[in-house]
């Protein structure tokens, strides 16, 4: 478990990070959510020595992070580079020597992850030769050459088309099924909702919302109705007292509501009779979490 | 994994993929001609004639001059050597002629051969030459008494070597060589190989690899391993041309290759590793602090004036080894791998001078290197514009 406890940054007049707090379980998967510039950057790259901290501390399995942990810890920074000159054959293999493996293995392991990306054939070829996605999947290589046990990923998904956003995810599915900790950032919550049982989420610095997203959601004081019929008088029906919000996009009414607020007037005005085509009630989505979280 | 091991490894990569690249297989060829190029060429526009003004006094030196003669116009020399001989009274008018140049030396009783200075062109081959004249005489004789003391004789002490200029004139000619070479070798290391590291640390940064590979690394092991790694492959093309060139006069015949007195070749390696790992860790640093190569020259500006004003203050230690500018600067790391080297070449440096100058400079190694580092990590992980250095050093407070 990799756990970060109360780290604090600043840059001068800006608080990077402002105790932050969150935990990654072993064989899970964390979404790290927040606006540009909230710090997820500096969080990510505290993990692997890269910020002085001010205060705070790092731990994995209950131990602090030294060169050793970090050895078998999997890192996609947000500035996507390798060697735009070396052989992906060679450059792969090599990232796994610096993680401590063998040459026989390291150079064994860059040929299976090039098989398994459909990368086979270009094994000689620098990496400057090859297509803007095909230098993505070999990035993803890099992270995982060596078998971390903990992957930290900065925005793994930006710049994927959505074949690409496929493999990605699958594989990251499978490497928190076999039992590895997985922390990504990224924006599209939908995906994160998709994919990830945890969630942390980070404004100014600090973790604004954390944990499992099942109850997450379950602790929300909101429920939402979704709604689409004939006709609705939106003004009317954001007046009712447990209605906190309403949206229509043109065909469905989103209706927030207070949990164990009286509905009923609420019921007595949608005009349910007939052309009902849509009608949910659920809790609020990962979207709706992180909204009420950033902006409160 | 032992820091040995992450600098090794770091060192391993930039060998093989530098020696890989093609501008590296180009300077090697190129350079490997350049040395042909300086080997071969005076051969092939090699003078016709050799020609020597040489002043005699007393007796015996014709012999001498004939047997000489005779030897380096022996059937097959292509060159023609002529001698014109022109007689002293005495042995004071002949030394002055010498030391104007009107004659090109001075053989007295076909005993001693005086020349002006030490390892000049013109006097080391005349001096060549008659040596040989002499021994042929010698044994020429020896064979007309019958040859009882041939071994004697063959092992006897040749003429004596006198310079005008007083000092020993071979070991003095060496020093003096080696003080320039010496020199000449770090100045240009540290340039081109300076110049190499920092390329090659704001590639990293301008590619953006320098992310993943700090995250497993310290920046001081990353620092380390790219320095040894451009040293080791620069030193090796230097010493493999060295080499060669060595082999090469060996086998023409161009130039007497001189024996060099080994402390001082000792002295100059350890200085030049100390010069050499000084440079490389400022030039290091001072690569970090930019993403664009052509931001490049602004910021190595002042690391190249230091190793510039070093390389002039150790010309001037040449012709005064102990004056106070030299002795100065052998204290002060960034002209000391210049200055002191050339002090020692001249036997010119007490040895806690040269003590303390090497410790100082190593304390300064070790002290740079962790503070490189930290300017390193600051530097490189802030793309953009170029970082000033205070900002960098404060961004990562190890």
């Amino acid at each position: 478990m990799l756990e970060l406890s109360r780290l604090s940054k600043r840059y001068g007049e800006v608080r990077a990070l402002d105790e932050c707090s969150f935990r990654v379980e072993r064989g899970r998967m964390l979404g790290f959510l927040g606006p540009n510039g909230a710090g997820k950057t500096t969080a990510m790259r505290s993990v692997f020595n890269l910020v002085s901290l001010d205060e705070g501390s790092v731990t994995w399995r209950g131990m602090p992070v030294g060169q050793a942990e970090r050895l078998r810890f999997g890192y996609m920074p947000e500035q996507r580079g390798l060697y735009p000159k070396m052989r992906i054959g060679r450059q792969l293999a090599y990232l796994g020597r610096i993680h401590g493996m063998t040459a026989a293995e390291a150079s064994g392991a860059a040929e299976r992850w090039l098989e398994e990306l459909g990368l086979a054939d270009r094994i000689g070829d620098p990496l400057e030769k090859l297509s803007h996605g095909n230098q993505q999947r070999v990035q993803l290589a890099a992270a995982l050459i060596h078998d971390p046990e903990l992957l930290v990923l900065d925005e793994p998904f930006s710049g994927l088309d959505p074949f690409g956003v496929e493999t990605m995810a699958e594989i990251l599915r499978s490497r928190a099924a076999e039992g590895a900790a997985v922390v990504f950032s990224s924006h599209q919550l939908d995906m994160v909702e998709d994919l990830c049982q945890d969630v942390a989420i980070i404004n100014h610095g600090r973790v604004v919302m954390a944990g499992e997203v099942r109850q997450l959601k379950m602790d929300s004081p909101y429920w939402v109705i979704e709604v689409e019929m004939r006709s609705a008088d939106t003004e009317r029906l954001s007046r009712i007292d447990a209605v906190v919000s309403v949206d229509f996009d043109g065909y469905r009414h989103r209706i927030v509501v207070r949990k164990g607020g009286d509905l009923s007037d609420l019921v007595s005005r949608l005009d349910l009779g007939g052309d009902v085509r849509h009608f949910t009630f659920s809790a609020p989505s990962l979207s709706e979490l992180f909204r009420e979280a950033v902006v409160g | 994994m032992t820091s040995w091991q992450a600098i090794r490894l770091v060192m391993g990569r930039e060998i093989r993929e530098r020696s890989r690249s093609g501008a590296f297989i180009v300077s090697v060829v190129l350079t490997l001609l350049l040395v042909a190029a300086v080997l071969f060429l005076p051969l092939i526009f090699a003078d016709d004639d050799v020609h020597y003004q040489v002043g005699v006094v007393g007796d015996g030196n014709q012999a001498v001059i004939d047997s000489a003669l005779a030897l380096a116009n022996r059937p097959g020399r292509e060159v023609r050597t002529t001698v014109e001989v022109i007689p002293f009274s005495s042995r004071e008018e002949a030394e002055r002629a010498a030391d104007t140049e009107e004659v090109d030396g001075v053989l007295m009783d076909g005993q001693e051969i005086v020349v002006r200075g030490a390892g000049g062109e013109a006097g080391g081959a005349l001096e060549r030459l008659l040596q040989q004249g002499a021994r042929s005489v010698q044994i020429e004789g020896l064979v007309a008494s019958g040859a009882g003391e041939v071994v004697e004789i063959l092992t006897s002490a040749p003429l004596e070597v006198r310079s005008l200029s007083g000092a020993d004139t071979d070991e003095n000619s060496e020093r003096s060589l080696i003080a320039f070479g010496g020199l000449m070798l770090l100045y240009m290391a540290v340039l081109l190989y300076g110049s190499l590291i920092l390329t090659g640390v704001t590639e990293e940064k301008t590619n953006r690899v320098v992310e993943v590979l700090l995250a497993a690394f310290e920046p001081w092991q990353l620092l380390a391993g790219k320095i040894l790694g451009i040293g080791l492959l620069g030193l090796s093309q230097f010493v493999g041309t060295v080499v060669i060139a060595m082999v090469g006069i060996e086998l023409t015949g161009i130039v007497d290759l001189p024996e060099f007195p080994i402390d001082s070749i000792l002295v100059l390696l350890l200085w030049f590793i100390l010069g050499y790992s000084f440079f490389a860790v400022m030039f290091g640093a001072a690569g970090a602090l930019v993403s664009r190569a052509e931001d490049a020259q602004s910021v190595v500006a002042p690391i190249s004036l230091v190793a510039v004003a070093g390389f002039f203050i150790a010309i001037q230690a040449v012709s005064n080894p102990t004056s106070t500018l030299s002795v100065v600067t052998t204290f002060i790391p960034p002209t000391a791998p210049f200055v002191a080297p050339v002090r020692f070449a001249f036997q010119a440096i007490p040895l806690w001078q040269m003590a303390v100058s090497v410790a100082l400079m190593a304390l300064t190694i070790v002290v740079i290197t962790r503070l490189a580092g930290r300017v390193y990590l600051g530097g490189l992980l802030r793309f953009g514009s170029r970082v000033k250095v205070r900002e960098a050093f404060r961004s990562a407070e190890l």
